[in-house]
């Protein structure tokens, strides 16, 4: 029954509320109804990955393929979890892809031109990047400016300090210890950055759902009015979002640093558009229309396995941006499907108040 | 007056909302050559009304005559516009950067392809012409946030106008134009310009049709009135002859209406919990009040003068320009939302959708809000007992659905402010500021809402409702207090709060 109200609702007669609805409400435990189209994403994940096996047999079902498919997306994955703060607050964070780059090339610098130890490296690379979201945050909450031009700007700032600190030239030869430190397979031959981003999930997850920060960050991605008037301080955990975001991208940096043991100043912007794919794309599995971090991680996995399915078919490597730009703008359009039908669903029940 | 026909005339106009009449049924004319008011109480249907004529919703039934030809609806997006209806709404639809000129060009272009070129030279001469015409002493060239706000509604008069004319193709009178409550962010002073202009309106012909709540207003510039009453046409009345007394008596119907008011008190011995002093704000001027335990504080007064604010200000949500805010005798230094709740005074603001609630999230979120960091020290979210929580509160509050997981904004509006009510109830204030608690709310809610109100108030809470609904202030208040131009102007006690006294303290600012 609860599974066909709103399409009985949409039916009933505003004017006259059926009389048998007004008694279920008694009812103690009325479980939420079951949503299908939570796990759309999953299903259409599975067609293609079964899809793919027969096509391809001999490439795409092989242990080679699945541990890297699994570890190439490991810095999209951390890039894209700490965009999830800010989006979670309803601000966009356009300044991500380049604070990856910075951290990439911050990293590259001090350790081979410097010869800084590679640790030490890293912690100056993060601090780099989370002084990004604090410039961001400053500006965004004490002069109320809208984060996404902010973010644009702050982001075109870093590019090109990046283009300056590496007098625009790729700098290889990072250290192997980072390397090992991503690439390392300790379980199922899978590099053990992999385990990493699983981790990072986790805590978002965490966060999210179990603590009064993410409650309160959920809230202000609503309405910054309601969370004003409960007491919330919007402005400090906007702030606070946005160098959680820096920081992320500051660690997919190093993490990117260790995978290619490189670093160039331009293939950090590439990642911009993936991420951004990704948290919406995530945003319409398991809680539709809520950016989630177990959603994310499968939006990742989804969209590489629909790339690299085609690739293996001979596809070129225009496939990338068809998938990671489709899927973008196909996540909004189904976010904005399913709060209108949310709407009707309100109003057939404002009918019929059972 | 030889009753001409009139320009515009609406016949057994309905509209209903989700089944609750708005409009039952209203009958409106306004002839070529006057001034013609509409007055009614909140929720009479005038709003409603004027959203039909604009295209905003659709009629369910009658019929609307313009001009003579009967016009079928739905009226579209554009409302009667092209039939040579103007509208003015209360804020007026102006752009701050953007200059008159600016303005006026973008309604000669109206639905012409972009490519079309503005030819500013004959704009220009347009629009001083037409201001020229109606004596209005303001450069095309300036942006409308250099002029005062009484320019501003000349402006926006004007421009409908000439808009009207375009339509027409001719500037000889005969066109119609709605205003919606103009005057109510003006300052009082000004006004007689504004009214200085629908004269000369009037004078050449045209049917102007001014929605209003304040009645000296309505008596000094109409030529005859209209009242709304409960979604009915309650009246009409030549102005001339008409007292403030007829028309506040049709208005509010019948004297035997008004409920008995059982014996209220006035805990003034007690002490303050919340006091506000020489508090200014944007409207509200240099105001002094105190709120005792265990005492409903009505404050009420026209829309503008000030009322609807003071939540806000003692809440700290708005901050004030001047003046000091105490907690039970301690000032508080900046009050902020978060210093307020700690202090144990909550806000339920009168927006419910935009500022009370958040309609993405569930119930359980929403009321939860306040709890969040109550067990393991902000770590960890008892969802748990949150959820436990909710539910209680949902059953205790008769709020329907009864489900916590349901989505706030998937709730009747009775039953979300029952919510939010459970919710801040919940965490055992002492004063609660409420502005408009039964706005859109049906009447077995708002008589459920009342009733937990009062017995919160008789465990010793302060509350304050700031409400244009006098019906419920007689109903719930112990002692109201009027303001007026942002202070307070009148204070009515116990027994003696009716809604003709209310309705004549409101009304009669000039008296005083």
């Amino acid at each position: 029954m609860n599974t066909t109200h709103s399409e009985a609702g949409t039916k009933a007669d505003p004017m006259t509320p059926t009389p048998g609805g007004g008694t279920s409400t008694g009812g103690k435990k009325r479980k939420a109804s079951a949503e299908p189209e939570r796990f759309a994403l999953i299903g259409v994940w599975a067609v293609l990955i079964v899809a793919f096996s027969l096509i391809v047999p001999q490439t795409f079902p092989t242990a080679a393929n699945v541990s890297n498919m699994l570890s190439s997306q490991v810095v999209l994955l951390i890039l894209a979890i700490g965009l999830l703060y800010p989006l979670r607050a309803g601000d966009y964070d356009l300044s991500v892809a380049s604070t990856l780059n910075l951290s990439t090339v911050v990293v590259a610098i001090l350790n081979v031109q410097h010869g800084w130890n590679i640790w030490l490296t890293v912690l100056v690379a993060i601090v780099a990047s989370l002084l990004v979201g604090v410039v961001n945050g400053f500006v965004v909450t004490v002069f109320d400016i809208n984060p996404f031009i902010v973010t644009l700007g702050m982001g075109t700032v870093v590019q090109g300090l990046v283009y300056l600190l590496s007098n625009t030239s790729t700098i290889s030869g990072i250290d192997r210890a980072l390397s090992s430190a991503v690439l390392t397979r300790p379980f199922l031959g899978i590099p053990v950055g992999f385990y990493y981003a699983i981790v990072l999930v986790a805590v978002a997850w965490y966060v999210f759902d179990k603590t009064a920060f993410g409650q309160r960050l959920l809230f202000i991605g609503q309405s910054h009015d309601v969370a004003r008037l409960n007491g919330v301080n919007v402005p400090a955990l906007r702030w606070r979002a946005l160098i959680i975001s820096a920081g992320f991208a500051g660690l997919a940096g190093v993490v990117y640093a260790g995978t290619t043991a490189s670093a160039d100043p331009v293939s950090g912007a590439a990642f911009l558009l993936p991420a951004f794919a990704a948290c919406f794309l995530g945003s319409t599995v398991l809680r539709i229309g809520r950016f989630n971090p177990w959603g994310t991680l499968i939006a990742v996995y989804f969209l590489v396995t629909g790339i690299t399915g085609l690739q293996l078919l001979g596809a070129e490597q225009y496939v990338q941006q068809l998938f990671y730009g489709g899927a973008l703008v196909i996540a909004v359009i189904l976010s904005k499907l399913v709060r209108n039908r949310g709407e009707r669903k309100r109003r057939a029940e404002a009918a019929d108040p059972a | 007056m030889t009753a001409p026909a009139p320009l515009l005339a609406v016949t057994g106009l309905a509209k209903a909302f989700n089944g609750v009449p708005a409009l039952r049924g209203v009958d409106l004319d306004v002839l070529p050559g006057e001034v013609h008011g509409l007055l009614g109480a909140n929720g009479s249907g005038k709003s409603t009304l004027i959203k039909i004529l604009a295209g905003f919703h659709d009629a369910d039934g009658g019929t609307v005559t313009v001009g003579g030809t009967t016009v079928a609806g739905p009226f579209g997006a554009r409302g009667l516009r092209d039939h040579g209806l103007g509208f003015v709404h209360q804020d007026l639809g102006l752009a701050g950067t953007s200059t008159v000129l600016e303005h006026m060009a973008l309604d000669s272009n109206g639905d012409a392809p972009g490519r079309r070129r503005i030819r500013w030279k004959a704009e220009r001469a347009r629009v001083t012409e037409l201001l020229d015409r109606f004596e209005i002493d303001v450069d095309p060239d300036v942006t409308i946030d250099t002029l005062s706000p009484v320019q501003r509604a000349m402006v926006a008069v004007v421009r409908a106008v000439g808009s009207q004319e375009l339509t027409s193709g001719s500037a000889t009178g005969g066109q119609i134009l709605i205003l919606d409550e103009p005057t109510v962010f003006l300052p009082r002073h000004e006004v007689g310009l504004l009214f200085a202009l629908l004269r000369r309106l009037r004078e050449r012909g045209d049917a102007v049709l001014l929605v209003s709540h304040d009645l000296d207003e309505i008596l000094e510039v109409t030529d005859r009135v209209t009242v709304f009453r409960n979604g009915r046409t309650a009246g009409t009345r030549a102005t001339q002859g008409s007292t403030r007394d007829d028309l506040v008596q049709l208005i509010l119907g019948a004297h035997d209406e008004h409920v008995a008011k059982g014996a209220a008190t006035v805990r003034s011995d007690r002490p303050a919990l919340l006091s506000a002093r020489g508090l200014s704000g944007t409207r509200v001027r240099d105001l002094d009040l105190d709120l005792h335990a265990g005492e409903v504080v009505g404050v009420t007064g026209l829309a503008g003068s000030g009322f609807e604010e003071l939540p806000d200000l003692l809440f700290g949500a708005r901050h004030a320009t001047a003046g000091r805010i105490e907690h039970g005798g301690t000032v508080v230094a900046k009050p902020t939302p978060a210093r307020s709740m700690d202090a144990g005074v909550v806000l339920i603001p009168a927006d419910r959708k935009g500022q009370g609630g958040a309609l993405g999230l569930s119930v359980l979120e929403n009321v939860s809000l306040p709890f969040l960091t109550e067990r393991a020290g902000g770590l960890l979210v008892d969802w748990k007992s949150l959820d436990r929580r909710a539910q209680d509160t949902c059953e205790r509050l008769n709020v329907i659905p009864a489900n916590p997981h349901a989505l706030f904004g998937h709730l009747s509006g009775g039953n979300q402010q029952k919510a939010l009510l459970g919710k801040w109830m919940d965490t055992n204030p002492q004063v609660m500021l409420l502005a408009e608690p039964t706005q859109g709310v049906d009447i077995g809610a708002r008589r459920e809402i009342f009733t937990l109100i009062r017995s919160a108030v008789a465990h010793g809470m302060a509350v304050l409702c700031a409400t244009s609904d006098y019906e419920q202030l007689v109903e719930m208040a112990d002692r109201v207090v009027v303001l007026d131009g942002g202070r307070i102007s009148a204070e009515v006690t116990g027994s003696d709060i009716t809604k003709d006294v209310l309705a004549s303290a409101v009304y009669a600012e000039e008296a005083s």
